[in-house]
């Protein structure tokens, strides 16, 4: 099913740290990995402090990744050229270097090692007191030895795999400056297409200008489609320089790096590394600027999101003043229609923060937010701060607009009854950790994680009668983000805590098709008993 | 039939806003009784929180009530002078505020805040003072009181801080607690602490509690009996088993509709049309009928009379009125 659909965005071991002070962190996001796909309704629950806001910002870029990579499939490679790209395969070379340096100091290890392995045999034979004594001695060096070997090797297949993100397994060939000139033509024609694109956008400002006044240009219209197809042409001329990179050298003079190089299955698996989507860590601040435009956020309050001295429309319009070049008249049109779009009136254009219901403010925050062609929306807790009655309203425009326009959303919230009715999937978080992802419906059925499940227990039902459950309630708080408990962090507070819980950390692994739990509970085997 | 313990009658409290007095409360009644939970349900500016602080007499300085009456005990509140008042708050009634932060002083220890108002209301002595703190700490389930405190509010966690204000409250052992919105910023592993806490206490020390909240789940769990609010009037009023079960009123139908439930599978969202009014609007008649989707042209007239459809059900609206009969009781 997952294969079907197209991933938006994939986010790999994604940490954020906040410093305290030297060597105090605050453990905000911690190793999270998952996958967002097109046009889904991604939720996210946990308790105050669960690092779900934090993670929401750094998916934006509002605060920056401590390690892990978030990457955004909204526009390929091809389509937008960052500069991290044509640095990444400057240094193709350089990964491959140090892979085989790296390599060749392993043997050098392992050689020396094998001497050693041979004198302890030499003295095991021999075997008495004395030489037990040295044998001891020579088992440690050996021991030693086999680990350097080992660590070299990572990191012989940790410079590999870096180099692989960027041109996959062809990081393994021998021609690897004729594979780096493709893709530096790729880089070209990106360029190119990009200047396109500028050109189209100049065209569409003087039509919408023509279209406001009256008098559409159709000669424009014409000048419109020919420079977009010259900028998709240019796209796929790029795609092609990669592809055809791929074509030619793929599993072709592959260099003996490693012992593992040669083995298909290991080619394949640096293929998987290959990045088309962009890595928005490794962003300029102007080029995550530039994909502000499909990223956007709405946040909690919408008064505190809003200028009080601003009008409604000025500051909606300050999204086309910043990010396009529409003359005021046509800022203004398309402003209004924005209004009308999320169910306000045109005549909200003239009036103050100040003359909304939250429900209202909060509507202005959403058309600020759908106001360019935005794919991807962040909507932090947006809206825990109205009334029930409003709340729905809100979230009715909400599934409308994605419908419409096919939006992606990562809905951040504590309430359980929101993310079950408005998410496809749902992510509950605890102390900066993910602890299980599943369907909304999986999760409100089968939760998997302890934490879920006493989660869900908390939440006040709305039926009578029937006597509330008081043995589900959670004990104590949530620890600190600073020193969380070692191993499993729920473990504290979890009612069927283990031996291995407080020294282990669980792994997220899928124990039924799409739903992941990180919990030792279910360790082993699959399905493993819950009692 | 317990004793009454607090008695509201057509209380009107109006705040003056540019120079031009407007009424938030039109006409409120209800009672609680003794070893009761009543629930205040409504919207934001629907004049909850402007009900507690009539009755704590703790409005700011452009409120005031205009008319009716409070009686705590059946001492009536609103004749009463200001030094009298004062000594019946705090020690008769208490509150729990939704921040406990800004509730409690960041300044002084946990101790002293708390052994300050039982000398004061109870009339301890310092050592009696304390070591009915540390029970009451204990009882909310706080470990190791003594040394909690000695602590500073800064030093506790959102969850302890809300169980100290409780239990400073229930230590003077009023006879009406008032909790505003106590557990809204709460987590709800924590909210759910907070309110099986509540209920325990509410036994043991036999209180009536008036509860506000906006969340019908916590109603749910918590309330012997309901009362909603719209706009700064009561538009139905009965027990908890009713209010759930058989609706009448439009607006609280529309209230049940609109929450998301956990426990069911499917729900299309249908959210109230309209805003909420502002106290500033004139609106004649029902205060609900621009949203409500049976409004009638005597709905836009006249003020729906409260009418007793079952015992103990009380509702507020011409509809209701005309499917059981002008005399209610079917």
């Amino acid at each position: 099913m997952s294969g079907e659909r197209k991933k938006l965005l994939e986010l790999k071991k994604l940490k954020k740290y906040f410093p305290v002070r030297r060597g105090v962190n605050i453990k905000a996001v911690e190793d999270v990995t998952f996958s967002i796909y097109e046009g889904e309704k991604f939720g996210v629950v946990g308790e105050s402090g669960c690092g779900k806001s934090t993670l929401g910002r750094v998916i934006l870029q509002l605060y920056p990744q401590t390690s892990g990579a978030c990457i955004y499939y909204g526009r390929t490679r091809d389509e937008m050229c960052p500069k991290y790209l044509a640095k990444e395969v400057a240094r193709l070379p350089a990964y491959q270097k140090a892979a085989v340096d790296f390599y060749q100091k392993s043997v050098g290890v392992e050689k020396k090692a094998d001497v050693l392995r041979g004198e302890i045999e030499a003295l095991s034979a021999l075997g008495s007191d004395k030489e037990v004594k040295k044998e001891a001695k020579l088992q440690k060096k050996l021991s030693e030895l086999e680990f350097q070997a080992r660590e070299l090797r990572k990191d012989a297949s940790r410079q590999l795999r870096e180099g692989s993100r960027t041109v996959g397994s062809l990081i393994l060939c021998k021609d690897l400056p004729k594979i780096q000139a493709l893709f530096d033509q790729a880089q070209k024609a990106t360029a190119a297409a990009a200047s396109a694109m500028k050109k189209f956008r100049e065209y569409e400002k003087q039509y919408e200008e023509g279209r406001v006044d009256g008098a559409p240009d159709s000669g424009l219209k014409a000048k419109m489609d020919a420079a977009r197809a010259e900028a998709d042409r240019l796209v796929e001329t790029s795609r092609n320089y990669r592809l055809q990179a791929f074509r030619d050298y793929r599993g072709k003079d592959v260099l003996p790096i490693t012992e593992r190089t040669q083995d298909p299955a290991y080619q394949a698996k640096l293929d998987g590394n290959y990045e088309t989507g962009i890595n928005l860590g490794k962003l300029t601040g102007d080029e995550m600027r530039e994909l502000r435009r499909e990223m956007q956020m709405i946040f909690q309050d919408p008064a505190a999101s809003l200028d009080p001295r601003q009008s409604v429309g000025k500051s909606i319009e300050e999204v086309f003043v910043i990010n396009t070049d529409f003359p005021a008249e046509v800022r203004r049109e398309k402003t209004m229609d924005l209004l009308e779009k999320v169910g306000l009136k045109r005549e909200h254009y003239y009036s103050y923060p100040n003359a909304l219901s939250g429900g209202q403010k909060q509507r202005v925050g959403i058309a600020r937010a759908i106001a360019l062609d935005t794919k991807f929306v962040v909507l932090d807790e947006s809206v825990s701060a109205l009334d029930v009655s409003v709340q729905a309203q809100i979230l009715q425009l909400l599934n409308e607009l994605s419908a419409e326009k096919h939006l992606t959303y990562f809905f951040i919230t504590h309430d359980l009854g929101v993310v079950k009715h408005f998410c496809d999937r749902i992510l509950v978080m605890y102390l900066g950790n993910a602890c299980e992802l599943a369907d909304s419906k999986a999760l409100f059925h089968t939760p998997l994680h302890p934490y879920t499940e006493s989660l869900l227990a908390s939440v006040p039902r709305l039926k009578v009668g029937q006597e509330h459950s008081t043995e589900s309630v959670l004990e104590g708080d949530v620890p600190s983000a600073m020193t969380p408990p070692s191993g499993c962090p729920f473990h504290t507070r979890c009612a069927r805590c283990m031996d291995i819980c407080s020294r282990e950390k669980p792994l997220m692994k899928e124990r039924e098709p799409g739903h992941f739990v990180a919990c030792h509970l279910y360790g082993k085997e699959k399905g493993a008993p819950r009692s | 039939m317990g004793k009454k313990v607090l008695e509201v009658k057509d209380l009107v409290t109006t705040f003056r806003i540019d120079k031009k007095e407007y009424e938030v409360l039109r006409g409120v009644s209800f009672d609680i009784e003794e070893n009761e939970t009543l629930c205040m349900v409504g919207e934001s500016g629907c004049g909850k929180s402007v009900t507690t602080l009539s009755i704590m007499d703790l409005l700011p300085g452009n409120g005031r009530v205009v008319s009716g009456s409070i009686k705590l005990n059946g001492q009536e509140l609103t004749t009463m002078s200001p030094r009298e008042r004062n000594a019946v708050r705090g020690k008769q009634m208490g509150m729990i505020f939704q921040e406990p932060m800004t509730a409690l002083n960041p300044l002084l220890t946990i101790g002293r805040q708390m052994t300050e108002e039982l000398i004061l209301h109870r009339n301890m002595s310092k050592k009696e003072a304390y070591d009915t703190a540390v029970g009451y700490l204990e009882k909310v389930g706080i470990a190791n009181p003594a040394d909690r405190m000695k602590q500073f509010p800064f030093q506790l966690s959102g969850g302890l801080r809300q169980r100290i204000m409780i239990a400073m409250v229930m230590a003077v052992k009023p006879s009406l607690l008032i909790a505003d919105e106590p557990t809204t910023a709460l987590d709800v592993t924590i909210q759910k602490q907070v309110l099986v806490l509540l209920n325990k206490l509410k036994k043991d020390v036999s209180t009536g509690v008036l509860f506000i909240t906006h969340d019908l789940g916590v109603v749910a769990e918590i309330a012997d009996r309901v009362v909603i609010l719209y706009s700064g009037r009561k538009v139905e009023e009965g027990s908890i088993g009713a209010i759930f079960s058989k609706p009448l009123h439009p607006y609280t139908i529309g209230l049940m509709r609109a929450v998301p439930n956990v426990d069911e599978d499917s729900f299309d969202i249908q959210p109230i049309p309209g805003t909420f009014p502002n106290i500033t609007e004139e609106i004649g008649g029902c205060r609900f009928h621009p949203r409500c989707p049976y409004a009638t042209d005597r709905c836009r007239a006249e003020v729906p009379a409260e009418l007793e459809v079952e015992p103990g059900h009380l509702v507020c609206c011409h509809k209701v009125a005309e499917e059981y009969g002008k005399e209610g009781h079917r």
